[in-house]
Parts: structure tokens; sequence; C-alpha cells
């Protein structure tokens, strides 16, 4: 378990990370969501000490980091994939922490084996690997001294779609068996298909936590719905007391879908395309992080026809 | 894709963490580690093979070069020993500077987050190192003066002076350098800067004014040391006091001000 608490960090006048409080459970995945700068990373090493907080404090099951003893038993970490002395092997990587931690040599083929990174892999150096293979490698560096929890800071930067789902596969196991993982990322579709509960943060704030529909609980419901007879269903809905308006083929209108079916049933009209029109997570979350992002309002950039 | 791993440590439901049984990583083990961090990348294998071949090449050339009379043990020691002094300092400074350069700091100091042991141990690993390479050096002296035929001649300065606390200096030297800089390069330009340009600068300064080649022995740490080199004598009581002024000036004070930035930098 992660306890974070009130964490500031201040550099001269910026306010890196801005009062921040979460908790993230043993079982679960704890997805840290933010744009570019947003905080993840500085709150993340202030974790592990590498950063001293100006306030606030962090525990790790308890304990601060500084305290646990051998904490590579504990506490997996992957902060950067690519900070790594360019001329070691992985293998040599993997062979220096396992020294470290007082691990077997044989636990470093055991982990290689778990990351996919082949014998002839292992034997090259990192200045040769691809991104993807540096992740690996990081993953295996973090999960090394088999610890009950992990720390990782965009772990799936650069994997593959596969080495995506494998990453998903991976982490969603290891909180099935009870282990603590936070990662972090800036892209939501990454998070939102792994994590259990999220924590959304913009310049330093944390602007919205909880699982998927505790999130999206807030938004006002809505269906996108296209008929055979589109003008009838939208009186139908009208005399229903709902607003339908016309969204391209169709209609949006501001009531659950069941509603809409309701409406189309008693009306005897076909329905060809029934959905939820709710805004998701993304818009949400662009929403959330508006004032954070580089892009200016989301709205605008959408309406250019381009995502934020 | 294998996604099988082992159980994860069963967590005590609260989610507290169990470190009772978990003892903190022994100090013996974080200097075992550093010393194969310092020679497991070709350029740290090589920079220290460089170092032995180069010292190989110099005594050889000696051998042959040198007039006859001159050649004893404590001549070929001081050569090999001078060479290895020059550049001993380096290993030092990478095996410092490598953990921001390379940023393995953030491994590092992630595995043994307090800073201070991990300062030890290396301090501890290049001390073993430069040992090791000071009996490399010996026995490569040694081995000149058979090749030469020379005399069994030995005096305990150049013996202790010159080659053991001349070498220990640099260990420190390089040591400091790398901690106050942070940086492979800079650092390597910074030692070379003082350990070559300097002393020049302070004998030409001290060529034309009498009163600075009185004062350069007090304040410039190099020229300090040449009463280290001067056979069997022992360091007089101004010579002592001249190598303690300078090496605080040039070796204690950056040490100093290096740990304090060492241990409160940030690792990026």
């Amino acid at each position: 378990m992660i306890t974070v608490e009130g964490l500031t960090k201040t550099y001269g006048g910026f306010r890196a990370v801005d009062d921040v409080s979460f908790v993230a459970q043993p079982g679960r995945v704890t997805g840290f969501l933010g744009p570019n700068g947003a905080g993840k990373t500085t709150t993340m090493r202030i974790m592990v000490g590498l950063t001293p907080p100006t306030q606030g404090r962090v525990t790790i099951g308890g304990h601060a980091y500084q305290d646990i003893p051998n904490p590579g038993r504990h506490v997996g970490v992957l902060l950067d994939a690519s900070a790594q002395h360019a001329g070691r092997t992985g293998r040599e990587v993997l062979t220096i922490g396992a020294r470290t931690m007082g691990l077997p040599d044989s636990r470093v083929d055991e982990i290689l084996e778990m990351v996919s990174l082949t014998p002839a892999e292992a034997k090259r150096r990192v200045r040769n690997y691809s991104l993807g293979m540096r992740q690996r490698l990081g993953v295996a560096h973090a999960l090394l001294g088999d610890p009950s929890v992990l720390i990782l800071d965009e772990p799936a930067n650069g994997l593959d779609p596969a080495g995506i789902r494998w990453m998903r596969g991976l982490l969603k196991g290891y909180a099935d068996r009870g282990g603590t993982v936070l990662l972090s990322s800036h892209l939501l579709h990454e998070v939102e298909q792994i994590a259990d509960e999220m924590i959304l943060i913009g310049r330093g704030r944390i602007v919205a936590q909880g699982d998927k529909k505790t999130l999206l609980s807030g938004q006002a419901a809505s269906s996108l719905v296209t008929s055979l007879d589109n003008d009838a269903l939208a009186r139908a809905l009208t005399a229903a007391g709902h607003s339908a308006s016309p969204a391209g083929e169709g209609l949006r209108v501001d009531c659950e879908t069941a509603e809409v079916g309701r409406a189309a049933l008693a009306a005897g009209v076909v329905l060809t395309d029934l959905r939820s029109g709710a805004a998701g997570l993304e818009d949400l979350f662009l929403e959330l992080t508006a004032d954070t992002q580089r892009e200016g309002h989301p709205a605008a950039a959408t309406a250019q026809g381009g995502a934020a | 894709m294998s996604t099988t791993t082992p159980p994860v440590q069963p967590a005590a439901p609260s989610g507290a963490l169990d470190i009772s049984s978990t003892p903190r990583v022994p100090f013996g083990r974080l200097v075992r580690v550093e010393v194969r961090k310092s020679l497991d990348t070709r350029a740290g294998r090589w920079f220290a093979g460089s170092i032995v071949a180069l010292c190989l090449a110099i005594v050889l050339i000696t051998a042959f070069a040198a007039p006859d009379a001159a050649q004893d043990l404590g001549f070929f020691l001081s050569v090999s020993g001078a060479t290895l002094g020059y550049f001993l300092p380096i290993l030092l400074i990478l095996m410092v500077t490598s953990e921001w350069s390379q940023r393995t700091g953030l491994v590092t100091f992630t595995l043994e987050p307090h800073r201070a042991r991990v300062v030890g141990a290396k301090f501890c690993a290049g001390l073993l190192l430069g040992l090791g390479l000071i009996v490399l050096a010996f026995a490569i002296g040694a081995l000149g003066n058979v090749i030469a035929g020379g005399a069994w001649d030995v005096e305990t300065g150049t013996l202790v002076n010159g080659v053991i606390v001349a070498n220990l200096i640099g260990i420190v030297l390089g040591f400091a350098i790398g901690m106050l800089l942070m940086n492979s390069p800079a650092a390597i330009v910074a030692y070379f800067i003082y350990t070559l340009v300097l002393p020049i600068a302070v004998g030409i300064l001290g060529a034309f004014q009498e009163w600075f080649a009185d004062l350069a022995p007090w304040i410039e740490f190099n020229t300090a040391q040449a009463s280290l080199f001067e056979g069997d004598a022992v360091p007089t009581g101004e010579e002592l006091g001249q190598l303690l002024v300078s090496g605080f000036i040039w070796l204690v004070v950056p040490f100093a001000v290096g740990l304090w930035r060492l241990l409160r930098a940030e690792p990026k």
C-alpha cells in the first residue's frame, strides 16, 4: 500500500506537486494519469527518496522508503528505462541489481524469461536496445526482488501493441496476487484498460480520483440513436419529455439509452444504432486538465478536428 | 509471451510491509557491487587495462633508454608508480561521475537510499581497485628492473611517499573532483588542468616572482607534493606543513564540498 499525504514540492516559485494525497491499495492497479509535466514523475521520485518533498510525506506499507531495509526486495521501481549505463549488457544490469539485493544469479535468468528477453538479447549492450527492450529490461529490474509494491513511471512507453497487452496482463496478474501497483501514464487508453483506480493530475494538483464508474458518474446522461424514421422517433422522444437534436445521421438525446429504446418501442420505430453518447473518460480528462494542456482548451482543438 | 510470475509476497491485509525479516544491504556487498560496476563495461575494463599497459610500456622504454647507472628497483618503481599516478584519479572520477553522466544513480540510489553508504562503498571500492593497481605497478616496476639488470635497491621514501602516498592522494583527489563536478568530461578536464596546467603556470609565475616561488608550495598541492618524490628524505616540518595546507585547499575542501553536493543532488 502506498499512502501519499499532502505532498508538495516547489522549485523556486514553481509548484511541481501541489498538496497531493492519495492511496494506492494492495490488490489493485492504480493509474496515475496526467499530461506531460503534471508532476507524476516528481511525485514518484519523492516516493522513493530521490527527491526530498517540500511538505507532506509518503509511506509505503507504513514505512518511509528510506526506512525499508534492502528496499529492492519490497518495492520494485522503474523511473526511467533509459537511465542505464549504455555500455552494460542487459544481463549485467540485472546481475548488478541481483547482487545488490543479495539474490542468486539464477534469478536473473528467471526474470529475463519472464519479460521475454532472449539470452542473445540479454548479451547485447543497452545502447543497442530499442525503447521497448529497455522498458522490458526496466520492468525486469523492478520485478527482480519479488517486491509486493511496484512503482512504474510510464512503463508502456515505447512498447508495441503486443508489448502493451503483455504489460497489462503482467500487472493485472500481479495485482490479482495481492501486489500494489502504481503506474503513471500520459496516455489515457493505456491506463483506462488496466487501472482499477485512477488518479488524474494536472499542474501538480489532483483533479479527480476514483474508479472509472465513479469518475464518469457525474456526467450527464446522453444517447446517440439512429433509426429508420428519425423524425417519428424525435417526436416520440419529445413527447416523453426528452430533448432530441439531430446529430450526424441520427439524433442526440439527453437521456439513458434505455429511455430511447422504450420510446422507440412505443412508437414502433426500428432502431439501427443506439449507444451511450456520454462524454468518455478522455473528454473528462481533457476537461479536468484543460487549463494545464499545452494545446489550450480541448474544445477548440477538437473543433479543428484534432484531439488535443 | 509468458505472463507467469512467481507469487507476490503475501501482503498483510492492511497493506503493511513486513520488513522485520529483511536485513539491510551489507556494506561489503555494496563494495563488491561497486568494484564490479567499475569493471563491467568495455570502457571500464579498457581503461584499467590501458593504465597497466601504459605502465608496462613506459617501464620497458626506460629500461632500455635510461642510463644504466640510474637504474635500480627504486627508479623503476617510481617510474611505474608515477605513470599510474597520472591516470588512477580518472578511474575514480569515472566511478563517481558515471552515476550521473550515465544516469545509473536513479537505480543505485533507489536500491540503497542511504546515499552516504553508497558513497562509502564507492570509496572503498576505489581504494581496493587503486591498491590492486599499485600492486600491479610494483610488479611491473620489478619486471623492468629484472630486464635492465639493475640493483635491488629501493629507498623507503620512494616506496612509501612517491608511490603509495602519492597514489592514495590521487585516489582521494579523483573521488573529490568526481563528486564536485558529477560530470565525466568536465571532471576529467578539470583534473588535467589541475595536474598538468596548474603546476606549470605556478612554475612560470614563480620563476619571475621570488615571493611567489616561496608561496607556491603552500597554496599549490602539486608543487608541495614534489617533496614526496625526493628519495629517502622524510618531509621536513616545513614541507609537511606545506603538504597539509595545500592539501587542505585542494583535497579536503573539494572533498567536503563534493560530498555535500552529492548527498543532496537529485539524480535526474
